[in-house]
């Protein structure tokens, strides 16, 4: 028998030097085999090599005149030129339901208790805060739109405050107050005849970042719950409505989004009425929202069918009935598989309401091209347009991701 | 209490709660709105098209089209009629998706492996990739790449690659291969595949016979061999039987005052920006998915087939891409589809595919008609993905 | 001159020094130790002593980071030709079966054989019905491991490692994730094995097992073998107080 000698056990000692700290890191991530030295020295080498031109192009060769030319139209495209708003000056609309949204940004923090809420109101307002100190300024930009966008911070304020000391701080009241905000927005930028100040713009001068949000809020809010019941729809025990969703949902995810905007433009409007109110910007608000539903039900239907059918049947065994299972206990453990999902398809809309491009609406990435089409001394800029473009819409897009996967982590998804 | 007696009776239930009396009503309603808002929408179209006399009906597409097509890869003249033309554009569109799946997948799967790759620098420069790439609209990126091509020199001070490859703004020139007549180059083609066909044959007969006998039959040698020695032998009876070639290289030249380049390949900028912003949008998405594939198959597996004295090439090829295949295989058909899909952006960027042809058909042409087209086209492609995925899928029915 | 040449022949697995770090944690703190040909070791020690990790550095699933391994004469280092030559020595069974879902079980016990011995189909496949009978499910060879009970995975894992024709074969934890009637199958088939003369290393929780078969226990607690011995000495009389605590709480 030869029990060890030592009566105390051994104590720890730390590793080795080659795996410590700094070192130990390098070693195992950088230099674990030759093969992993030899790709870390080539892959390093190549990355520097891009970096180094990349750089270069930047400092020296590259001309960030036209961005600073185009400016504010980025943001409202030719919202507030003399033939959209003639004789006015109207960059105060969009700005005015900005400072309602930042409004309501203060009230979801409350309402959410902080956290990242808290971190996106307070980012969002203080980058909007901040454009106020750009140098050049925004086109035209005179003291009353740098002042209307300091105007966010007490707009935050009068948001947070209104949640934490009236009953306007629920969950309930932010989403009806949203809705309105919307209505606002659309109200407020639309303008109406005889009200002074209020002079009408024609949607077909809508445009610039914020027609692509807009259709993107739009779209977002509405293709969520057409979305679910369509998947609802396809896994229904009735043949003849799953029949239709499945119609539904193929054809659209057939065919591809521009074909059906296009469609939107030249065949909806012939069954209609000549004289019906359906302009341009709300057929393509319908058909990418439609298009956008179909892909959403396809998610949903992929969380529902994950789910495991003891959930249903603990709920039945509880006498719950069929639409409140499907409302309480199935739909929310569904979404909540699908989050990721969900939220990329949120992404890919926001992406694709730059492919109004074919039914001539003037969103940013259609105004700056046809700005640089009809000032071709700018043709040797594109490429710094179109690389500002990519980082805008990959601010957003990234920020929508890292906001999923935040939700993700609090709802501990995959670690239940 | 006697048990309710099941199947259809209506005894001692109201209708309203009968749960097969409302399941009928809703089917019925739901049947009946779906088929009167249809309805309304083409009986409104076809009033529309008689009351404001649109011109309708599929005549037009034996008339000549008369509008030049940029890139086409099928023989195309303005005299040829619109349903050739329509034709010429389909075919636009799906040599795009081919070598725009191919490279896409090709790609996608490298930055994929290099996502999962121990080593830091590079995984983090595919991460980097794909969540760039992924998350700027394919429009911004394929306007990007058009003016990068645009910012090449023009033609006449274009670079040039040892006489054989031209570079410039409107596109890349590069030597060709040109059938001495459209039937021998088509024969050959046949011949060629028969000689792959062939060459696939031996190397699963030797892959047999060293299963079987475990003696070295080296599959891929006398495989290519095959293909190589019934590909040339075809080669030189054909350019006997017919005193030429089946083909010869056609090398691009320049030529007139705009020292345009003539003969070989030209492929136009618009669709270089299209493959080039295609693909590497696609790529970004698929390489998610194979990081995922491969993520799905337990630690435990590779430890398994390790553990058996497997070496690292074997045991991903017998263990881990099999089970990884499953996963990725749907979405990525999914991804392909989309590629097909996205290629109507060309439209932006002046390509010829399907849609921009379409949009300008609509001109001179009924668009009720071309719509109508167009919808069958698109559906169509998408048919034959969602075919390769069920058929995938039922060869996957383990487990 | 000649007990040393006996000696060096009959330890088939010989560990100076052994330490193992998991980033800053010390795993394994100096396992010093040989196990002979043909000897039969049960590791006892509760979780998170190290002792999966130790038979996992045997055959190079865990590289080790300071002192040496020899397994039959090989010593394990960074050279891959070394890894792969002990690993087809040296079998493993898992606590979680690791049997391949794509393939079927007689896929499963040939494609290795075929794979790393080139063996031809036709002998590797009479190979696998000859172990699929001594493990005494030979009519499940065409089903896929999900059509499978656990038990009789774990037997199908274990002919897979045994039609490599290992040396020594280690044993993880075999019969932990097993539901209990079907532990037995499993322990029969490895009770075979043993009287058939195999080298084992056996981590598992079978007090009654250990008992029958182990030549030798070994007990380890915070990363060292804090004592080993016979199982009836181990049983009967151990020294540590560590081993006293940890046999109270898993007899009674």
């Amino acid at each position: 028998m030869s029990a060890n000698p030592e009566t105390t056990l051994s104590t720890a000692l730390p590793p080795p030097i080659l795996d410590r700290g700094l070192l130990g890191w390098a070693h195992a991530n950088l230099f674990s085999s030759r093969f992993n030295a030899a790709l870390s020295i080539l892959s390093a080498a190549l990355l520097g090599a891009v970096a180094w031109f990349s750089l270069r192009w930047v400092i020296q060769d590259s001309d960030w005149t036209l961005i600073a030319t185009l400016s504010g139209r980025l943001i409202i495209g030719p919202y507030n030129t003399e033939q959209a708003c003639p004789g006015q000056d109207c960059f105060w609309r969009p700005q005015v339901s900005l400072l309602m949204v930042t409004t309501l940004l203060g009230m979801a923090w409350v309402a959410a208790g902080g956290g990242l809420t808290k971190r996106i109101a307070i980012g969002v307002t203080a980058v909007l805060a901040a454009f106020s100190l750009l140098p050049n300024g925004l086109e035209e930009m005179g003291m009353d739109v740098r002042l209307l966008l300091v105007a966010n911070i007490p707009a935050l304020a009068l948001g947070w405050a209104l949640a934490r000391y009236t009953p306007l701080g629920t969950v309930r009241w932010i989403a009806i107050l949203a809705v309105c905000t919307f209505a606002a927005t659309l109200l407020l930028l639309g303008g109406r005849e005889g009200v002074p100040g209020l002079q009408p713009v024609s949607v077909i001068h809508w445009g610039g970042l914020m027609l692509n949000l807009l259709l993107a809020v739009a779209g977002i809010a509405l293709s969520f719950p057409i979305g679910i019941a369509l998947a609802l729809g396809r896994r229904s025990d009735l043949p003849v409505v799953k029949l239709l969703c499945v119609v539904f949902i193929e054809v659209f995810r057939g065919v591809p989004l521009i074909t059906l905007l296009f469609m939107s433009q030249v065949l909806v409007p012939l069954a209609f009425p000549e004289d019906f109110p359906l302009n341009s910007l709300y057929r393509a608000a319908i058909v990418i929202t439609l298009f956008s539903a179909a892909y959403m039900a396809e998610n949903i239907r992929g969380g529902l069918q994950a789910l495991h059918r003891g959930q249903t049947e603990a709920a039945q065994s509880l006498g719950l009935p069929n639409w409140q299972i499907t409302l309480f206990i199935t739909l929310p453990q569904a979404i909540r598989n699908v989050i990721p999902a969900i939220v990329g398809q949120f992404i890919a809309l926001f992406k694709d309401t730059t492919l109004v491009y074919i039914i001539g609406m003037q969103d940013i990435v259609t105004y700056s091209r046809a700005f640089i089409q009809g000032n071709p001394e700018f043709i040797p800029s594109a490429l710094e347009l179109f690389i500002f473009l990519g980082l805008v819409f990959w601010i957003f897009t990234y920020s929508m991701s890292y906001i999923s996967r935040q939700i993700e982590q609090n709802l501990g998804v995959g670690r239940r | 209490m006697a048990a309710i007696p099941r199947g259809l009776t209506y005894k001692g239930i109201p209708l309203w709660r009968h749960t097969q009396v409302i399941h009928a009503a809703l089917q019925v309603v739901s049947g009946l709105v779906a088929v009167s808002l249809v309805a309304w929408f083409f009986v409104n179209i076809g009033r529309a098209i008689r009351d404001r006399e649109i011109p309708y009906g599929f005549s037009f597409l034996s008339r000549e089209y008369q509008t030049p097509i940029g890139q086409h890869f099928l023989p195309y003249e303005s005299s040829d009629t619109f349903l050739y033309a329509f034709g010429v554009a389909t075919t636009n569109t799906i040599i795009v998706s081919i070598v725009g799946v191919i490279l896409a997948t090709a790609l996608g799967i490298f930055v994929g492996v290099c996502r999962l790759s121990g080593n830091w620098i590079v995984s983090r420069a595919a991460l980097a990739y794909i969540e760039f790439f992924r998350n700027v609209p394919l429009l911004v990126q394929l306007f990007f790449w058009f003016y990068i091509v645009l910012a090449l020199p023009p033609v006449r001070e274009g670079h040039v690659i040892s006489d054989l490859i031209y570079v410039n703004n409107s596109g890349i020139s590069v030597p060709w291969l040109q059938a001495a007549t459209i039937g021998g180059g088509l024969l050959y083609f046949a011949l060629a595949a028969a000689a792959v066909f062939a060459g696939v044959a031996v190397h699963r007969a030797m892959i047999r016979r060293e299963t079987t006998t475990g003696r070295s039959s080296y599959p891929l040698f006398l495989g290519i061999s095959t293909t190589v020695v019934i590909g040339v032998a075809c080669w030189l009876g054909m350019t006997a039987a017919a005193g030429q070639a089946p083909f010869s290289i056609s090398i691009p030249e320049p030529q007139g005052t705009f020292g345009r380049p003539v003969g070989g390949f030209t492929a136009s900028g618009g669709l270089l920006a299209l493959l080039a912003g295609l693909v590497i949008y696609t790529s970004s998405f698929i390489a998610e998915i194979v990081r995922a594939g491969i993520q799905s198959v337990g630690r435990g597996q590779n430890e398994a087939a390790r553990s058996l004295g497997l070496p690292y090439m074997n045991t991903l090829r017998h263990v881990t891409f099999p089970q990884a295949l499953r996963v990725i295989i749907p979405p990525l058909i999914s991804q392909c589809l989309n590629l097909t899909k996205n290629s109507s952006l060309a439209a932006a960027i002046g390509y010829s595919d399907l849609t921009n042809v379409a949009k300008t058909m609509t001109q001179t042409a009924p668009a009720v008609s071309i719509f109508i087209l167009i919808m069958v086209a698109y559906l169509a492609m998408s048919l034959t993905y969602s075919i390769i995925g069920n058929l995938y899928n039922r060869r996957i029915s383990f487990s | 001159m000649d007990t040393e040449t006996e000696q060096l022949s009959e330890d088939i697995i010989v560990c100076t020094d052994l330490h193992k770090w998991f980033g800053s944690f010390h795993v394994l703190r100096g396992i010093t130790t040989s196990v002979k040909r043909g000897e039969k070791v049960v590791i006892l020690g509760p979780s998170g002593s190290g002792k999966s990790t130790f038979i996992r550095t045997l055959n190079r699933l865990e590289e080790h980071q300071r002192g040496t391994i020899v397994v039959d004469g090989i010593e394990l280092s960074n050279d891959v030709r070394n890894v792969d030559a002990i690993r087809s020595e040296v079998g493993m069974v898992f606590q979680q079966f690791n049997l391949f879902p794509h393939l079927t079980v007689m896929q499963n016990i040939t494609l290795a054989p075929q794979k790393v011995r080139k063996w031809p189909r036709a002998q590797a496949e009479e190979v696998a019905n000859e172990l699929l009978t001594r493990v005494g499910i030979p009519e499940q060879a065409g089903k896929y491991p999900s059509e499978l009970s656990g038990g009789q995975q774990q037997r199908v894992a274990i002919a897979r490692a045994l039609a490599m024709q290992p040396r020594i074969m280690l044993f993880d934890e075999p019969t932990s994730a097993l539901d209990p009637e079907m532990i037995n199958e499993v322990l029969d088939v490895m009770r075979e094995l043993a009287h058939s003369g195999m080298t084992m290393l056996i981590v598992s929780h079978e007090i009654g097992f250990a008992r029958e078969v182990a030549d030798r226990i070994m007990m380890f607690d915070e990363g060292i073998i804090v004592e080993e011995g016979t199982a009836e000495e181990f049983f009967t009389n151990p020294k540590h107080d560590r081993a006293k605590e940890f046999l109270s709480k898993i007899l009674s």
